[in-house]
Formats: C-alpha cells, structure tokens, sequence
C-alpha cells in the first residue's frame, strides 16, 4: 500500500513551511534514508528523508511552495498503484484524518451534510463536533469579544479552548462597535475578522447571519460575496504592497499653529472673493510635502527592485475615500501650483474620483512619485499608512491634537499639533533620511510663507 | 523564682517491698429507720412527705412519657412523641435521694435517663429557694416565655405550687421540642436541663457526663465557687474510657501535692453511679462489667478508694444519708468522691426494648421491693399519714401533671421554632460570637508582673519582622516566630482574665513539647497552668465542663493524630452544647492542636478537615506570626469553641508578610478572614496552614520560568470562612489551586473548590485544582517529599490541568485521568 509523506510539524509554533528543494520526482526510486525533499521554517532547515522504498508516485507541491505542517506532500509506493485519498490534510481541530472522513465512515455526531465531499472545511467540521469545549471564562470573554470560540483550537488540556485562545483569536478579529455586539448576542450574528469601520472596527453592518442558524438549515456556514474588481484592485495593491517591500512608519508632529492661522485668513480671503478655492488644512500640508519633497529627491521616488527612479517633478498622489472604496488619484507636476492652483487641483481628482469620471491613468500606481492619505479629519491620531508601490513613500497626516510645548523661559503651554505618520520603503531610503525628511515636512509647515 | 517540681522520686522508697492495702468498701451501711431520723433531727414530718411526693412525682411522669410513647396519648388526650424516651421508672428513690441535700449552688450532670435526677433536683430547687428567688428564675427564663404557659388556668397564690408546674412543664415541652421548654425544644429528652436549679446537661452519650462533670468540679475548684458537682451516670457507663479518664483526672495528686495555699485538696466531684443493673441489653454485674460491685473501681483510682460506698438506692433516706456524708467529704476537699448507688429501671432502654434479656419473675420481684410503694408503707406504719394522705398527695400531682401535659402539646401555646419559615434561625444559635476580656470578676493571680516574665524579655531583645533595617535576614534565634506570637496572644489573657486555665500533657515546665509555654510556668500559679494525665477525652471533655460554667480554658491536644482520642469530646460535645442549650450556654474552649510533622503514619496527620466537617466548631490555622498572634487574641477574646491548628513545621518562622513586623500591642485578626500574603494575576493559589510557603516557592518558580504571576491566599482560618477575598482573586485569575496537607479525599479542601466553582463558576478558565496529600500513610520524613504538596506539584497542576507551560516537564501526574483511577483504587 502506498505511503503518504507528510510535511512534519517541527515544534508546537510551526504552522507551515516551505520547500527549498524536491529531490525526487515524480517515477524516481527511492530507497529509505533517500533525501525526499528539504524544507525549512522561518528558523531552521531540515530534510525529510524516505523511511519506506518504492517510486514517488505523486508530489503535490513544488519548490518554493509553503505548505501548511501535517498536510500531505508526496506519495511513495509500487509503480502504478493507485493512490486513494490524495493531497489530504489532517484536520487538526478534531485530530481526525480528513481521509478517514472521505471513506464514507461518518461519524455518529457529525451531520451528514458535512461528509458529503472529501475535504471537510475545518470550520464545520469543529462546529459538528461535539467535543470541542470551552471554560466558563473563555465562553464568557468570548461573549464580551463576540468571537465564536468554538471556531478556535484549544490550547488547555484535552483541547479545551480556555481565555488565552480568545484573547488570542480577539487581537485578529475587528473591535466590535457596541451595537454590533448587542446584535451578535441578540441574533447570532458572527462578525468578520475585519470590519468596514475605521482600523477594522466591526460595524453592525458587517455582520453575517450566525453559523448556528445556517448550519441547521442548509449546511451552509457562510456565503460567499463576490469582490468587486475594485476590490480585488485594492486588496491586490495592499496586499502587494506589504508583501514585496520593506515598509515601516516614522511619527511625528508639527506645531499647526501657524498653518490654521493661514486657513482663518485664507478663509476669509474666499469669503471675500479675493480668492477662488476654499484651502483646506489638507492643502497647505501637501503645499508643505512638495516642498519638503524638493529638497528629499529620493523620496519622490519609485523603488523598482534594482534601481531607483527619481522623479524630477513632484506628481503628487491623494488618497480618496469614495463609495467605491479606496482612490488615489495623481495631481501630476504638482511642485509648479502655487497654494490656490493645489488646493483646486487636489480638489478636482478627488471630486472627479467621487463622480467616477477620474481619468484612469491618473490612479494608476505609477502615476504619482509620493503619496499623503489624510485620516485627521476622522479624528485617528495615529497610523500606518500602507506605501502605494511601487513608489517610496506615503505620509499620513493625522488629526490635530493640542500638546504641552516649553514656549520657553520656563513656560509650558498647550499648542495644536498636527500628527504626521510617513511610511518608507527602506530599500529605498534610510531611517535617518527618512527622519530628516518628516522633519522637514514638519518645518515647512510651521513656517509657510503664504500671505492672502 | 523557681517553680521546678518539688517531688523527689526516691529510688529506695519505690523499690521498697511492701503490700498494697485497700481500704474497706461499705455496702448498704444504712440501718435507721423513720423514727430514728425524726429523733435525730435530720427531717419533718412534711420532709418525709415531699419525698414521696418527688418520688411519685417523677413516677407520674416517666408512666405519662411511656403511655404516650406505646399507646399514642395519656389520659385519653391523644400525643404522638417521635423522640427518644429513655425512662428512669424504678430508680426514683436514688434520684431523689441524690438530690436532697444539694442546694442551687451543686450542679449535676447526667445520663441519657435522667428525667427523674432533674425532676429530683428541680423540685428539690423550688423547696430550698425563696419564694422572691424562685419568682425571679421563673419571670427572667425566656423572658416568662415559659412561666407564662405553665402558670394558665392556675389560680392559687403558692409560688412553689407554680414552680412545680413550672418545672414539669418546661421539662414535658422540651422533650416535646417546643420553643417554651427548657432549651427552646433543641435539647429534648435526653438533653434537658435547667440552670439556674443547677441542673446542667445530661448527655445521650453513655459517660459523657464523666469527664465535662469533672470540669465543672476545676471550675468551681479554681474559680472558689460554691458548691460540689454531682456527675450521674449509669453503671453501664463504667466501661467507657472518657470516663475513667475523667475519674483519673478528678484523682490526680497534684491536687494535694502541688497545688498551693486555698487551692490545695480534691476536686468537689462526687461520682454518682446510678447503677441500675443494665448496660442496653447487657448485665453488668456478671455478664460485660468484671468488677463484681461498681463501687469497687473507685479503689482503683485514690487511696481512698474515692469514699465509695455501695448503697441501697431502693431507700431514699439511705441515698440521703450518704449524699449527706460525701458532700461535706467534698467540702472538706477529700474529693473525689463515689457512690454506687443501687437500683433497677423497670423499663427497657428504651420502649422499643422487648426486655428479651431478663425473665417477668426478676422484674416481679424487684417491682414487689418498689421503693415508692414500699416507702409509703414506712410512712404509714410510722404513723405520719394515712393511705388516703398518699393517695391525696398521687392525685394532685397527676392532676399538675396532666394539666401541664395539655399545655405542653397545644401547639399555639407552645410553639416549635419554625426553621423553615426562618431559616437562619438555628443557624445564627450555632455560635454565640461573643468578645469578652474577661469572664471572672477576680484578679488574674500571677507570680509576678509580666515585664518581668523571662520570656517576655527574652522576646524583647528580638526582631519582630524577619528582616533587619538592613534588609538582611535575622538568624533564627533571634527572630520573633511564631510560637512567640502565640505565647504573647495567651500571656496577655492570662493577665486579663483571672478564669483562664490551661493545660495539656507537658504543659508546666517544659513549656509545651513545642516550647509555645516557656516562660508561662514562672508566671502562673499551678491551678491556672498544669500537667494533666495522658488522657486526651479527659483534657477536652473537662475543658468543656469548665467553660460550661462559665470559665475560659485552653486545652492542649499535643499532637493533631490524638484528636482520634477526645472524638466524642470534639465531635458531640464542645461543639453542641451551645445551640443544644438553645444558647444558654457559652463554650468559650481554644483547643490548640499540634499538627506533627516527620513523625510518620500516626503522629504528622492534619486532620482540619474533620473539624471544619463538624458544625459548631470554628477552626484555624495561621502560618505566621502576626496571624498566630491575632487570630490567638480573637480566639480568646471570643465564647466559641475554636480548634486552633499549629504547624509543628512552621514554629520557628519569622514574619515575612506583615509591614513593620508583629505589633507589640494587642491585637485581633477575626477568624474566618482569609489574607492576600501576594499578588498576581495568573492564578490563584489558597492555602491551609504551613502549605503557604510551598506555594510561594510555586510561585517564585512560576514568575522565574513562565513569567506567570500567582496569587498567593492564605486562608488562615476554615470556619468561618468568608469566600469573598478569593472570589475576587479568581475573577481575575481564572484560575484557582486550593493546596493543604491533609489528605485530598473528603478534606476541606474539596468543600473550598466546589464554593469557588458555584461562586466564580462563569470567570473559570478551569476547574479549581485540589492539591492535598495523598489518601496513604504519611510516610517517614525521609520520603514525605511523595505525599505531601510540593511547589512542583503547582506547577504540574498548572501544566497539566490548566494551560500548558512551554517547554515544561512535568514531575507528578495529576492528570484527571490518573485521579480517577486513583480514586478507582481507593488511594
């Protein structure tokens, strides 16, 4: 009979590993002690060496791939034997084997539904069992948290989910808005792991019909939404963004003082006709980057992997919160608009993104050589901005919060200050560049020479 | 000043050859008749008479108990007793005879057969009290509560007319258990008495009486108190050891020979064998006892054979005669003293007792001796009445009787306590909660003011935190521990409170085996601290004579194992007779208990959990000095029994919790509070007694290993115990190991983990963890390390029952599945 290869659980933290290197193919020979293939974790190497002889007769997985730990890799045995039960995973929340499950051996507490194809969802299946347990404080922190513990693997003895698995599961999953809560316990709703709200926060609205009631109705345990494309545009971009480069966040703050005393007389200035755009704080900060950017080349940049492309001009990109989801539009050779001729122009792309009548190539990545997201309005005092690749940099501007500041002479006072959170992708730059240049922003802002 | 002993054991005089002489014991010595005794004085014509009145008095009431018990009702008013009714019918002529010369000031104590020594004794009360005196009693008991029942329908103007009715009625509706009787109906039959006549409890334990007489006799003894104390009991209860334990230490010699100025002589206990032939369904004399007559035995006790005398308890003016002469034998401190007083109960044990074991002719012939009928004859032949002044006396006693039997089962006038409907209410009886620095009126009598007590000076000069201002550890010798912490906490009350006794089995010179007493035996006179025999049922059960009447003491039960050897004493009498005497009674006893430890299998038990099993018992057990101290100050400072644990392993511990160290001032730490000695938030760990510090190097491992931060609770005392301190540790933690040296199965251990499982139920991240021995042999110290708690143990209780420590290998298996076949084993 054939024998599976599994990938080897190495220490209780592990949950997967990749393969650097598969040493028998598909119709080798193996005799035991034959090196199968080598894999490592985050931590160390190993080689999974062939402890019975025959042909590999299946692999399912190439060089490279990560595979999750007790899930099969490769099948030894006769030439031409058949292999039953292929690439299964071991499912770890009932320690059964999915293949046991798919030999049509179902077990007496598990509705049938659930057996009906071979690879069980690990979700239903922990739900069907009735042996998963948690203790009265793990139920009740849970409650608090609106997390379904008994989607949870206990940690406790005998697998018992107990409090550190639902404060563990609670940091993955969205803060729930209180309303959300009182819905979840009143209707069995379950909450995603992350919400539509500010930061993840879990929305009333996220909510999705509970597992308990579908699971008696249909099976069913969820429904499946399509993404939109500009959804998958966006999650492809993020997701792109933190996997393939070196991002991480420097915060500081600015004395915003002078800058609302511009947009008073600016504002009065609109009023008054004397100019034609209503400049908002938001203006005078991107007035500020550009400038600061003049000055930090290498920030207005893209990273391309072997080279940098510094931008002669600043095309400055805006980050936009529309119905559709997240836009960020460019405002192209932004460095040659004096603060009205920004302000206006800002105020178009973002406008025309609303409308959806945006030119496209203007949201392309591409477009823009620096980006600023700004939250402040939201009140978010601090954040981590995610770098719209394959430029350098973003910064995210933050809410204005009064500080204590030494005015000198021994007296202390509380001033406005503006938060500014600028993300950096240090392949491109360096920590002490990077300061300098948020630095910069920071002067710039506290000294704009304007006058309206 | 030295108090070392003054006797010489003389190798010469012990070895010397010799013969041992016993003195002569009398045998039915009484030979007057009626005549003689009026000639002589000794009774009135009206003396005579009331003594069959008594007599038939109690006769009237034994018959009415008995018709209601086997024919449901008397006098055709029908009555349905459930409780026991262990009648005295025959023995009437011993107990009146008993009673005769005894004022309010005697006490006596009885058996489970009583009813006719208490009637005896009641009615002897109303004839020697003054009519204001006895008024007073009567208005004061209850607040009239019962007074006001027994006197309905009565329209003379006798005051003693109306103690009659009085006393049968509080008597009928206690054994009825109405909340008019004598103890608020808690008592019934076979605990039935009454104070303020001197009639303390009798006690359905054969013999209990035998020793807690014996304490009352201290009491009065070392209190100067008027009065002998008479201990009744059966001659069955000759074969019990409490009650020759009781007899030898009523016997000791130290009484004479150590004992100083007033104080030197016997004890006034006058051992009162109502020997009545059966013992349950067994002959005494000739089948279960081999000491052929009861007075006999007295010889084994004193040289003077105790006075015993064998006397014809079918003749009252016989018993009275020799009543007569002990008591003032008593008096002139020759006690003790005892009297085999012979009689014969014409009832079974009790009614459901066929009398399979003797034949009609035996109970013929003695009913044909009856000693009612045959004293009334004597009465007649003397000439002092006629059968029609008999048959006058009988009526108007039924007549009081059955009067007093209809108001007693009238359930609107005499009322049983509804403990449904108020559900607390025996519960608040249960202990009296009192605070009393003193019970005495005299001045405390020391040898010399405390200051200048060795040992208080010695612990002057040490360190009463187990640091120094410098932060570093003070050497033992010089660390102020715990056994100073007790020693100041009984010191101080010895100085307070001049009713305190103490003693145990080593207690004078050297100091307690334990060395907790160094010092004390300089500061006190021996009647305040002394030896007492190794007879530990006699230490508790004379302690709780002692407080009975009103004295405070401090028995010593050297090590936790012997509490096996005082268990009626510790488990049906100290903590009973509070709640049994609807609270009349104070029991304020501190038994200090030793718990051993590298002794092995009999002598390093902790058996705290048998006492906190027992209701009406508080139990301790501080692990530091500053709680020794305090929790020692409220124990004495209280009127409840308390069964205060030591650890032998622990006597010499410095104070490591306390800021500042133990207070030099008094101080009280009220029982039942348990104490935080550390902080954390990971889990909790609640200890008994020396348990503590095992836990905190638990939870010094935890922090170093895990960095896991435990709770560390001491619970310092078991009953009472207020929950709240720990419940609010595990709101927190989520986690709670309760951790002890006795053995897990059954102990209070188990009792602590189901309370926190109801109470923190819903905050449990796991099921509380009992950590006891194991249920074997405590083996020798040299493989303890198996069978008590170790800090290991927490963590593998953490580990394997909790939340896994990474990386830990755990060194006991106390898996669930390994308890259970355990338990399966019975191990």
């Amino acid at each position: 009979m054939a024998t599976t290869i599994i990938m080897p659980k190495q220490g209780q933290s592990v949950e997967s590993c990749i393969i650097t290197e598969i040493r028998k193919k598909v119709g080798d020979k193996v005799s035991v002690g034959d090196v199968l293939f080598a894999y490592e974790t985050d931590k160390a190497s190993f080689e999974e060496e062939a402890k019975v002889e025959g042909t590999v007769l299946a692999c399912y997985f190439k060089e490279g791939d990560e595979v999750p730990c007790l899930t099969d890799v490769m099948v030894i045995g006769a030439e031409g034997e058949e292999i039953i039960g292929k690439g299964q995973q071991v499912n770890k929340s009932t320690g059964q084997q999915a293949g046991e499950i798919a030999s049509g051996v179902p077990s007496a507490k598990q509705p049938v539904d659930s057996l009906t194809c071979g690879l069980v969802d690990p979700i239903t299946s922990s739900l069907s069992s009735e042996q998963a347990f948690a203790s009265p404080r793990a139920r009740r922190v849970a409650e608090e948290k609106g997390i379904d513990w008994r989607r949870l693997a206990g940690s406790g003895p005998e697998g018992r989910v107990i409090e550190q698995d639902v404060t563990r599961a609670a940091h993955t999953q969205g803060a729930l808005s209180g309303k959300a809560r009182a819905m979840m316990a009143a209707e069995g709703l379950e909450a995603p792991a992350k919400g539509s709200g500010l930061a993840g926060n879990v929305k009333a609205a996220d909510l999705s019909a509970g597992l308990k009631a579908e699971v008696s109705q249909s099976g069913a345990a969820y429904d499946d939404v399509p993404m939109t494309n500009m959804r998958k545009l966006i999650a492809r971009a993020m997701y792109n963004s933190l996997q393939n480069s070196a991002q991480l966040t420097h915060h500081l703050g600015a004395d915003a003082r002078r800058m609302q005393a511009l947009r008073k007389q600016a504002k009065k200035a609109y009023e008054e006709g004397r100019i034609d755009a209503n400049i908002t704080i938001n203006d005078f900060v991107c007035y500020a980057v550009i400038k600061a950017l003049r000055q930090f080349p290498h920030v207005n940049s893209h990273q391309l992997g072997e080279s940098l492309r510094i931008f002669k001009k600043v095309n400055l990109g805006l980050a936009v919160d529309t119905e559709r989801g997240l836009m960020v539009p460019t405002v192209p050779g932004a460095d040659d608009l004096d603060i009205v001729s920004l302000s206006k122009a800002l105020k178009k792309v973002a406008d025309d993104c609303k409308k959806g009548s945006i030119n496209p190539d203007l949201l392309s990545p591409e477009a823009a050589s620096f980006t600023v997201s700004n939250l402040g309005n939201y009140g978010v005092e601090i954040f981590t901005p995610i770098i719209n690749v394959p430029q350098s940099a973003i910064l995210g501007v933050n809410t204005i919060v009064p500080r204590p500041k030494d005015l000198g002479g021994g007296v202390y006072a509380f001033v406005p200050y503006i938060g500014l959170s600028l993300t950096y992708d240090h392949r491109s730059i360096d920590g002490g560049e990077a300061t300098r240049f948020l630095k910069t922003i920071a002067t710039e802002i506290e000294n704009l020479d304007i006058t309206f | 000043m030295t108090m070392s002993k003054t006797l010489y054991i003389d190798p010469k005089e012990i070895r010397k050859a010799g013969e041992i002489k016993l003195p002569t014991i009398p045998v039915m010595p009484y030979d007057k008749s009626i005549a003689d005794e009026l000639a002589s004085g000794n009774f009135t014509r009206d003396d005579l008479l009331r003594i069959y009145r008594d007599m038939f008095t109690i006769r009237e009431f034994e018959t009415m108990l008995n018709l209601v018990k086997t024919t449901g009702g008397y006098n055709g008013v029908p009555y349905n007793n459930p409780g026991p009714a262990h009648l005295s019918a025959g023995q009437e002529a011993a107990a009146v005879g008993m009673a005769y010369n005894l004022d309010t000031d005697d006490f006596i104590f009885g058996s489970h057969r009583s009813h006719g020594e208490i009637l005896a004794k009641g009615l002897r009360s109303i004839q020697i009290l003054s009519d204001t005196e006895l008024t007073k009693v009567m208005e004061e008991f209850w607040g009239g509560a019962t007074l006001n029942v027994a006197k309905r329908g009565y329209e003379g103007h006798d005051v003693k007319e109306l103690g009659i009715r009085f006393l049968l009625y509080g008597a009928i509706a206690e054994i009825f258990a109405r909340e008019t009787g004598f103890n608020k109906g808690l008592g019934g039959s076979m605990h039935t008495f009454f104070i303020p006549f001197g009639i303390f409890p009798n006690n359905a334990i054969v013999g209990g009486s035998g020793s807690i007489s014996v304490g009352a006799a201290l009491y009065k003894k070392v209190n100067r108190k008027r009065g002998i104390v008479v201990c009744n009991i059966g001659d069955g209860a000759l074969a019990r050891g409490p009650v020759l334990e009781g007899m030898t230490f009523a016997s000791m010699d130290q009484f004479r020979t150590l004992w100083e100025g007033d104080m030197k002589g016997g004890l006034p206990v006058l051992f009162s064998i109502m020997d009545n032939q059966y013992a349950m369904g067994g002959q005494t004399r000739g089948e279960t006892m081999g000491y052929d007559f009861a007075a006999r035995i007295g010889a084994g006790f004193r040289p003077d054979a105790m006075q015993a005398e064998r006397v014809d308890g079918y003749n009252p003016l016989a018993v009275i005669d020799a009543f007569r002469r002990k008591k003032n034998a008593l008096l002139r401190k020759e006690g003790p003293c005892l009297l085999d007083v012979v009689t014969y109960r014409y009832s079974g044990h009790s009614p459901s007792d066929q009398g399979s074991y003797r034949t009609k002719e035996e109970l013929e012939a003695w009913q044909a001796e009856d000693c009612i009928i045959a004293y009334g004859e004597k009465l007649i032949a003397a000439g002092l009445a006629t059968q029609q002044d008999l048959d006058a006396i009988q009526q108007q006693m039924k007549d009081v009787l059955f009067e007093m039997y209809k108001l007693a089962i009238d359930d609107t006038l005499s009322p049983r306590m509804d403990l449904v409907k108020q559900s607390e209410l025996l519960g608040d009886m249960m202990f009296s909660n009192g605070s009393a620095d003193t019970l005495s009126d005299a001045a405390p009598e020391v040898n010399h003011p405390m200051e200048e007590n060795p040992r208080v000076k010695q612990i002057a000069g040490k360190e009463r935190f187990y640091k120094d201002a410098e932060g570093k550890p003070v050497s033992k010798m010089k660390s102020f521990n715990i056994r100073d912490g007790l020693f100041e906490a009984i010191v101080d009350r010895f100085y307070k409170d001049a009713s305190l006794v103490a003693y145990g089995e080593e207690n004078r010179e050297w100091g307690g085996a334990f060395a907790v007493y160094r010092g004390l035996t300089e500061a006190l006179p021996p009647h305040r601290l002394f030896n007492a025999p190794i007879a530990e049922a006699a230490i508790i059960g004379t302690a709780i004579g002692y407080a009975m009447c009103g004295g405070r003491v401090i028995p010593e039960i050297m090590y936790c194992d012997f509490l096996g050897c005082c268990g009626d004493e510790i488990f049906n009498q100290l903590p009973k007779w509070q709640a049994m005497s609807g609270n009349i009674l104070k029991m304020p006893v501190v038994v200090r208990v030793s718990v051993g430890s590298k002794y092995g299998a009999q002598h390093s038990q902790d058996w705290t959990s048998l006492c906190t099993h027992i209701p009406g018992l508080k139990v301790c057990f501080p692990a530091t000095p500053y709680d020794a101290k305090g929790l020692m100050n409220a124990a004495l400072q209280g009127t409840d029994p308390v069964i205060f644990f030591e650890s032998q392993r622990i006597y010499d511990k410095g104070e490591e919790f306390h800021a500042g160290g133990v207070p030099k001032e008094y101080y009280e730490i009220p029982i039942g509070e348990p104490d935080v000695k550390r902080t954390g938030k990971d889990v909790t760990f609640l200890t008994i007694g020396a348990t503590l510090y095992r836990a905190l190097e638990a939870a010094d491992r935890l922090k170093a290993e895990f960095g896991m931060e435990a709770e560390v609770i001491d619970a310092r005392s078991l009953v009472p115990f207020n929950y709240q301190p720990v419940i609010d540790s595990v709101k927190k933690t989520g986690r709670i190991i309760i951790a002890g040296d006795a053995t897990a199965r059954g102990s209070f251990l188990n009792d602590l983990a189901a309370n926190i499982a109801d109470a923190c139920f819903d905050y449990l991240d796991a099921a509380p963890v009992v950590l006891g021995s194991r249920n074997w042999i405590t083996p020798c110290h040299e493989l303890e390390e198996a069978f008590f708690p170790q800090p290991s143990w927490f963590l593998d209780a953490i580990h394997e029952k909790m939340v896994p420590l990474p990386g830990y290998i755990p060194a006991t298996n106390l898996t669930t599945a390994q308890q259970l076949l355990r338990a399966k084993q019975g191990v």
